[in-house]
């Protein structure tokens, strides 16, 4: 098993509509696709949702990223078909399928084209204090690193003869522990690390700061935060009136 | 002694990440029975990608791994870690134990030994490693230089036919560098194969016998360390230093002193020193006669 799609998450520069927007629209495109995903549970609504997520690659030039990040997940999807598929039925599962896609892509849109620094300029934007939107850029930015640490500590558990694969579910749970504590403890003492480092460069020793670089809300920005209330708007209506729409709509798979 | 046998062929090994960075570009490799091999190269050449590559942690985009003339190909990583045993960089990515003693324990369960048989292994480790005094201690408060020491013991433990090490030498005290010296001859006398990936020139001069040169995934060169590691295009290429020897070597032949590039050692730099200084004063007192 590898870690590596979590780099899928890790922000690349590239200069693109999708980059360049504003930091604040994109985390209000990530919420309103995710929330939209979750009023649905039918296939053809959602499979819509997931379509109009496909310009917002190209246009990001992600498509690599994104394969990349669908494809990590390929046990979650393998196990939501598994139960969906036992406990329900096939279409639900695919619906499910669709509905973590959308929002694993609308998340992963996010993550690959907002810079750290400029999330938490954007959270300071939004009266959220400074040390608190510094630890949660920090955070985010610390994500790939730690995918990083628990690939290295998988590979040393394995060199000494650490089995992935055992049966059993307590059993499983077991063979959890040679990997989450050296992983716990290696991201505690990394933690004071930074705490430390930032202390010794007088983090926090003025209440009232100033910042090198402004974000600012322009025209495309307002632009695209209009499109992303009228498609939210749009989808609370269809949810409402769900039973109004044609009946292909609501097409469900006879399995 | 290094055998005839090659106990490593890689063959043309080509290894690619997710994110598309090329780490190995048609690697040709043999290391024979044996024999104690240096790795060496700038950060990002490609070393610790290809020993990930020989018990299975990665699968070569391209060609083939045999070790004892069996493909790899197929084999799991629990089966290829009973004969290749990695020591990673960090030791702290791999104590988890609540005890020394249980951490050893732990290394030798996938081994299927019986109870007596894991207790006196353990018991031999632990003597051997000199941790029997922490035995009862959370593997979490040791220091670094006896963490990176139980990394090793619960390598060790194992007996695996090839060792692997990365960085041996990082962060460890002179102290700490001579026990690991130690442990290298007593286990090359058993006719181990040791693999040491290290950036430490000094050190590669002094013991091993044997380089392999990377830059940017690739081999650029293979052969004796005091030659590989004296010529200075190949060392620049790999974003290394000179040996200090060879940097007064060269030192010496710009002020004009003749002095030939077969100098590997402390010992014979001053013994050609000595003789230089001979011959100057005899010749310096002929001239005053």
């Amino acid at each position: 098993m590898s870690l590596e799609f979590l780099n899928a998450f890790k922000f690349q520069k590239k200069n693109t509509f999708v980059h360049n927007l504003d930091p604040r629209a994109k985390l209000l495109f990530s919420i309103v696709y995710s929330i939209s995903a979750l009023m649905f549970t039918e296939i053809v609504p959602l499979f819509i949702i997931f379509l109009t997520l496909i310009p917002m690659i190209l246009l990001g030039k992600m498509v690599k990223e994104w394969i990349r990040s669908i494809r990590g997940l390929s046990f979650l999807v393998i196990m939501i078909i598994v139960l969906n598929t036992f406990f329900i039925s096939l279409g639900y599962a695919i619906a499910m399928i669709i509905r973590i896609s959308i929002m694993i892509t609308a998340f992963s849109i996010f993550f690959l084209t907002v810079h750290p620094n400029d999330l938490a300029l954007s959270l300071i934007s939004m009266k959220v204090p400074y040390p608190y939107a510094f630890s949660f850029s920090l955070a985010f930015r610390f994500v790939p690193t730690i995918a990083n640490e628990a690939q290295n500590i998988m590979d040393a558990q394995q060199s000494r003869g650490y089995e992935m694969k055992t049966s059993g579910l307590i059993n499983q749970i077991k063979n959890l522990f040679p990997l989450l504590v050296p992983l716990i403890i290696c991201s505690i003492k990394r933690a004071f690390n930074v705490a430390e480092a930032l202390e010794s460069r007088a983090f926090g020793s003025f209440k009232d700061r100033t910042y090198y670089y402004i974000i600012e809300y322009k025209f495309k920005d307002w632009l695209f935060t209009i499109y992303l209330i009228c498609f939210f708007i749009i989808t609370i209506y269809v949810r409402i009136h769900f039973s109004f729409m044609p009946e292909w709509f609501a097409w469900e798979m006879g399995v | 002694m290094p055998q005839d046998y090659p106990l490593i062929v890689v063959n043309d090994v080509d290894y690619s990440y997710l994110n598309g960075t090329v780490a190995l570009k048609k690697i040709n490799l043999k290391i024979f029975k044996g024999e104690l091999v240096g790795i060496m190269g700038k950060n990002g050449a490609g070393k610790t990608t290809l020993i990930r590559t020989f018990n299975g942690l990665i699968r070569p985009t391209n060609g083939n791994i045999y070790i004892n003339a069996e493909n790899i190909k197929s084999k799991t990583t629990g089966t290829l870690s009973q004969k290749v045993g990695i020591i990673f960089q960090n030791p702290q990515h791999q104590v988890f134990s609540n005890t020394v003693e249980e951490e050893i324990k732990y290394s030798l369960k996938s081994l299927n030994l019986s109870k007596s048989e894991t207790q006196f292994k353990t018991d031999e480790i632990l003597k051997k490693f000199n941790l029997d005094k922490y035995r009862e201690r959370s593997p979490l408060n040791l220091s670094g230089g006896e963490t990176k020491k139980l990394a090793v013991a619960s390598i060790f433990c194992r007996d695996p036919e090839i060792l692997i090490f990365d960085e041996p030498t990082l962060g460890q005290d002179a102290k700490e560098i001579s026990f690991f010296i130690e442990l290298i001859n007593s286990e090359m006398k058993k006719g181990k194969t040791i693999i040491i990936v290290t950036h430490n020139i000094e050190f590669a001069m002094e013991y091993i016998p044997r380089t392999v040169l990377m830059a940017d995934g690739k081999i650029v060169a293979d052969g004796p360390t005091k030659k590989i590691i004296t010529h200075e295009f190949l060392v620049t290429k790999s974003a290394l230093v000179l040996p200090q020897i060879s940097q007064f070597n060269l030192a010496l032949n710009k002020i004009g002193i003749a002095c030939p590039d077969t100098i590997y050692s402390k010992n014979t730099m001053i013994e050609f020193l000595a003789d230089y200084i001979r011959n100057k004063s005899k010749v310096v007192s002929g001239e005053n006669n």
